[in-house]
């Protein structure tokens, strides 16, 4: 027999009838909202990059101490991409006798690549730009304070007269909160001819890129071996640290939405791939008592199933891809900017994962009819050979796990998400154990329609539980979407609470901490904080100078070739919780230093270890005895390296400061500039509005991204009910010939349902507030209490829909004669 | 029986159990019979006797516990269940009390299966010419929900003919029938038998039908009890 053409003829046949095309349907609603999920997931995200560029003034770029030979540019060229050198230099700039060092920017006429240079100009006017021509200049606000000028005034740089032809306003790059000095930008050209560049320059160069993802893969592929002397790549990702927190938050919001999608259609499928089992239990025994061997029949079943899966999965590509089209064009202005052309790349792993989800829970049923025995033909009631115990019922729960294990984008998520699935499973089977138990003490109890609707729940005991279960598992994913991740989102929100700090101080000297600290406080700033700063020297690691080769992670080597700054302080402070060890008690008898997680990571550091700095004249080696985790998005100032006060006293150091200040007074901080013109001031407001902005842009597009999810989820849901409510059509026609009346079919079952609905709203409601505590807990550290209210709504909601649905799938007999459905049977 | 005709089938001390609440339950019990090619044997017996284990036993759609049964000249213990499966698909042919006929298929689909399984020829014509014999070539594209209890019984005889099996197992296959209706699947199924020379086994209950067949075994309580010609 052809295998292939007779799996064939089965499906044309079958599918004539529906009965396949529940699972098809499930397959292809799955798959619509995988693709959809992860195709629109990873074209916000790359909308949302594209925005972050902005900050970095590019999409990557390559920085270092020396001009990047022309090859890169070369290179950058081949591949398609656009282009900006730049060069960034602390440098003296003198005006009028007055004279300030400032932070210069010398770039090209690309730049900026990504963002927006917004100046004001002389005549008050305020336009978009590219860097200034030569001879002219922009300079921020406190620049120009500082110097007493104005836009249209001249101001000189390394002896060369440059016109200021604007007040900066805003800048691509200017979220770089240790820039040490106000910003000027000036022509590369005209640095160039200066000499600033030259041999022995402190300028540290930049080759930033912007296009196509795939040549800037390519780029980066190209230009890692070549760099030298420390030279980095500047990515997007890496580039804020504040950021990308954020956007690793983000990103797991859509992960998640898209997992638990996953699982639903896991769920709808192994409901519909049972009830086919079924069905198709007798016709085995038939081929069977016909000679159709056992392989053939597993091989005839998996391929029929199979031959329906592919197109099932290709179609709700398709329609996932439109979908999300759709969903972009209607609430395309959710983004920052233009989303980019999807690629086929989140398609195909969704097509594999509904293949994947196919195969795990469609085949463990299928491939127990294998086992059904020829005689059935004969005598009905033999059924298939009990088992204790089945490897093939391991496959859906290994396959629903190796979905959460690639999808998660942490292990803390997988074992939130592992762990309450599995817990809930367990409840529901236990829970619904007990009361099968119970209604078969009380039930006959009960009025008589009611009655018999419970006992059919009872009677068909394997069925009720996997049905609960199923439902249970749906529900959970259904509240994790619509209750806990938009109430975890609005926490993650409300993170950067009002009074974050807008200022930084740097380069406070300690004579000068209670003046300023004074003049601060009465202007109004709020949340001071300010820490000693020294800069170091990383020379060894446990005795040993380190080597960058030594280490993976390329963020080491700016450590290692390059300066260390760092604290002290005997409190912990603010936003940092101590992970190991414990904090300094002032008893040790040698040096301790805390580091922080990033750093444990980076340079494989554990406690107990030892690092060596110098710090100016001093040399200090001093033990771990603490790893600390900061939370980099409080906009505190953060250090990863800090020494215990004790071994820090008398080091070589300023002080910085952060405090927040009402917007409206920042003008007021001129004055203090003018008392001590050696601080460094830097306005972060305009940051931090770009932050909030992304934050806000990020969670819209992180909920419409939800809100498909849970229609898709939902859309799963009545799937899965409408096959199982099937099973009642026989009992229901059966007790219509009986003449029962038609309030007595709708109370038996509406009974069934409702309890069903109750007991998986139930189970679900704990199991996704217990998911949703250990997510806020472990994955986005939010502090999230489980709103009682939306979650009695959900079980309510679970009951409703669970009835209604139980309904709408048997609704349909009392319009059918009973003997169609009897003669059916 | 004359012992020099070709035998189709013999079984010979044929025993068989199974676990039940009470303990085990000895269904058939030392049973023997032979079946000359061509022939016809009736198995009767009240319910709960073990005729239909014993039909499906000479079929090898199960293994007896004790005992040999040979079919076509294949001592069927000494094949695995996939041998077995593949003598049943060429030597075999079943007709069953309550037709059996897989409802996705309609009447010419159900009649190709066995043939689709052998992948033997072409199956779309030969379902026809069998359909035609037993006189619904008018129902070709019938579902069995559309079919009368008469008419599902001759599309399972036609299924069971339609790939020339040496052997017929039939199990009460006018039970489910009026006794008209009865009446003429039983000529249908006995005129095929001798025009086609297919070995004839059935059980029932039915004794006008047993007394059609040449050869009668009666059991009780799985012992086989007497013989009438």
């Amino acid at each position: 027999m052809n295998i292939v053409r007779f799996a064939a003829r089965s499906l044309r046949r079958e599918f004539r009838h529906g009965e396949l095309r529940t699972l098809a349907a499930a397959l292809v609603l799955a798959v619509a909202a995988l693709t959809a999920v992860a195709t629109l997931g990873q074209r916000v995200e790359r909308a949302i990059l594209a925005s972050a560029a902005e900050l970095i003034g590019g999409d990557l770029g390559v920085a270092g101490r020396r001009a990047f030979a022309p090859e890169f540019a070369a290179q950058a060229q081949r591949l398609g991409l656009r282009h900006s050198i730049s060069a960034e230099f602390p440098s003296v700039v003198f005006a009028a006798g007055k004279s300030q060092l400032a932070q210069v920017n010398a770039a090209d006429a690309n730049y900026p690549l990504r963002g927006e240079l917004r100046v004001r100009e002389a005549d008050g006017s305020e336009r978009t730009v590219a860097a200034p021509a030569a001879g002219t200049v922009y300079a921020d606000g406190l620049l120009l304070v500082s110097l007493g000028l104005k836009p249209g005034d001249t101001l000189e740089l390394a002896g060369r007269p440059l016109r200021v032809a604007g007040e900066i306003l805003r800048q691509p790059d200017g979220g770089q909160l240790f820039a040490l000095a106000p910003r000027l930008i000036v022509a590369l050209a005209d640095a160039q001819d200066s000499g600033l560049l030259g041999l022995g320059s402190r300028a540290r160069h930049k080759l930033m890129l912007a296009g196509d993802p795939s040549a800037l893969a390519r780029f980066q592929d190209w230009a890692r071996p070549q760099l030298k002397d420390g030279a980095q790549l500047v990515t997007v990702a890496e580039a804020q640290q504040n950021l990308r927190s954020a956007f690793e938050r983000g990103e797991s919001f859509l992960r998640l939405a898209a997992l638990l999608s996953a699982l639903l259609a896991g769920i709808a499928v192994a409901l519909a791939a049972q009830r086919y089992a079924r069905r198709k239990t007798d016709e085995v025994a038939l081929l069977r008592a016909l000679g159709l061997g056992k392989q053939r029949v597993l091989a005839s079943l998996s391929l029929t199933v199979l031959l329906l899966g592919l197109p099932a999965c290709l179609l709700g590509a398709g329609l996932g891809l439109a979908l999300q089209q759709g969903v972009l064009t209607y609430a395309g202005n959710l983004l920052p900017a233009a989303a980019p052309p999807p690629s086929l790349q989140p398609a195909l792993a969704a097509i594999a994962v509904g293949l994947a989800v196919l195969v795990g829970f469609a085949l463990p049923p299928l491939a127990r009819l294998r086992d059904v025995p020829p005689m059935r033909v004969f005598q009905r009631a033999i059924a298939l050979r009990p088992r204790r115990f089945d490897l093939l019922y391991l496959l859906p729960p290994l396959v629903a796990f190796g979905l959460i294990a690639s999808q998660s984008s942490s292990s803390a998520i997988a074992s939130a998400l592992a762990g309450s699935l599995l817990g809930v499973t367990a409840a529901t089977v236990v829970i619904g154990l007990v009361l099968i138990a119970l209604l078969r003490r009380v039930g006959r109890r009960l009025p008589g329609a009611l009655r018999f609707g419970l006992a059919n729940l009872a009677r068909r005991r394997s069925l009720s539980l996997i049905q609960a279960t199923a439902l249970a598992l749906s529900f959970t994913a259904l509240l994790l979407l619509a209750v806990v991740g938009p109430g975890l989102l609005a926490a993650w929100r409300a993170d950067l609470p009002p009074q974050t700090p807008n200022q930084f101080l740097l380069n406070l000297q300690p004579e000068q901490r209670a003046g300023v600290e004074q003049r601060l406080l009465d202007l109004g700033a709020r949340n001071l904080n300010v820490q000693p700063l020294a800069v170091a020297k990383l020379v060894a690691i446990n005795g040993a100078a380190p080597r960058v080769e030594d280490y993976a992670d390329r963020r080491a080597a700016g450590w290692i070739n390059g300066e260390t700054r760092l604290s002290w302080s005997d409190t912990l402070p603010a936003s940092n919780t101590v992970q190991a060890g414990s904090w300094f008690d002032g008893k040790a008898s040698e040096p301790q230093v805390s580091i922080e997680r990033v750093w444990v990571d980076m340079l494989h550091l554990k406690l107990g270890d030892t690092l060596s700095f110098t710090i100016g004249e001093r040399a200090i080696t001093a033990r771990v005895s603490s790893i600390r985790e900061a939370d980099w998005t409080s906009f505190r100032v953060n250090f990863f390296v800090l020494l215990d006060p004790a071994s820090a006293a008398g080091l070589p150091h300023s002080l910085i400061a952060s405090y927040w200040l009402p917007a409206e007074r920042s003008a007021d901080l001129r004055a203090v500039s003018r008392e001590f013109p050696n601080l460094s001031m830097i306005d972060i407001n305009a940051v931090l509005d770009r932050v909030r902005d992304i934050i806000d842009r990020v969670s819209s597009a992180v909920m419409a991204v939800l809100g498909f999810s849970l229609i898709a989820g939902l859309l799963v849901l009545v799937a899965a009910l409408n096959v199982s409510a099937e099973e009642r059509r026989f009992e229901t026609a059966m007790l219509r010939t009986l003449g029962a009346r038609r309030g007595q079919l709708l109370a038996t079952v509406l009974g069934e349902f409702a309890l069903l609905g109750l007991i998986a709203g139930l189970i679900a409601a704990i199991g996704a507030a217990a998911a949703g505590l250990s997510l806020g807990h472990a994955v986005f550290r939010i502090n999230w209490t489980p709103p009682l209210l939306p979650f009695a709504a959900g079980v309510l909601a679970a009951v409703a829909l669970v009835t209604v649905a139980g309904w709408l799938g048997t609704r349909g007999i009392a319009r059918t004669s009973p003997l169609l459905v009897l003669r059916k049977e | 029986m004359s012992p020099s005709a070709e035998v189709a089938l013999s079984a010979r001390d044929v025993s068989k159990a199974v676990s039940g609440p009470d303990g085990r339950l000895q269904i058939l019990d030392g049973v023997s019979l032979v079946v000359p090619a061509g022939e016809s044997l009736a198995i009767v017996g009240a319910s709960g006797s073990g005729k239909t284990t014993l039909l499906g036993l000479l079929a090898g759609l199960d293994n007896p516990d004790s005992g040999e049964i040979v079919l076509a000249g294949q001592a069927l213990n000494r094949l695995d269940e996939e041998a077995r499966a593949a003598l049943r698909r060429r030597r075999v042919g079943f007709v069953f009390q309550s037709f059996h006929l897989l409802p996705a298929l309609t009447a010419e689909e159900n009649v190709m299966l066995p043939l689709e399984l052998e992948d033997g020829g072409d199956a779309q014509t030969a379902a026809r010419e069998a359909l035609a014999a037993v006189g619904l070539a008018q129902r070709l594209h019938h579902y069995p929900s559309q079919l009368s209890g008469g008419e599902q019984q001759r599309v399972a005889i036609a299924r069971a003919f339609v790939h020339g099996p040496g052997l017929l197992f039939a199990d009460e296959p006018t039970g489910n029938l009026d006794a008209r209706t009865g009446h003429t699947v039983s000529d249908l199924l006995f005129e095929l038998n001798q025009a086609r020379g297919t070995t004839l086994i059935l059980v029932t209950h039915d004794m006008n039908l047993a007394r059609r067949c040449r050869h009668v075994v009666r059991l009780d309580g799985g012992r086989r009890v007497e013989d009438a010609a």
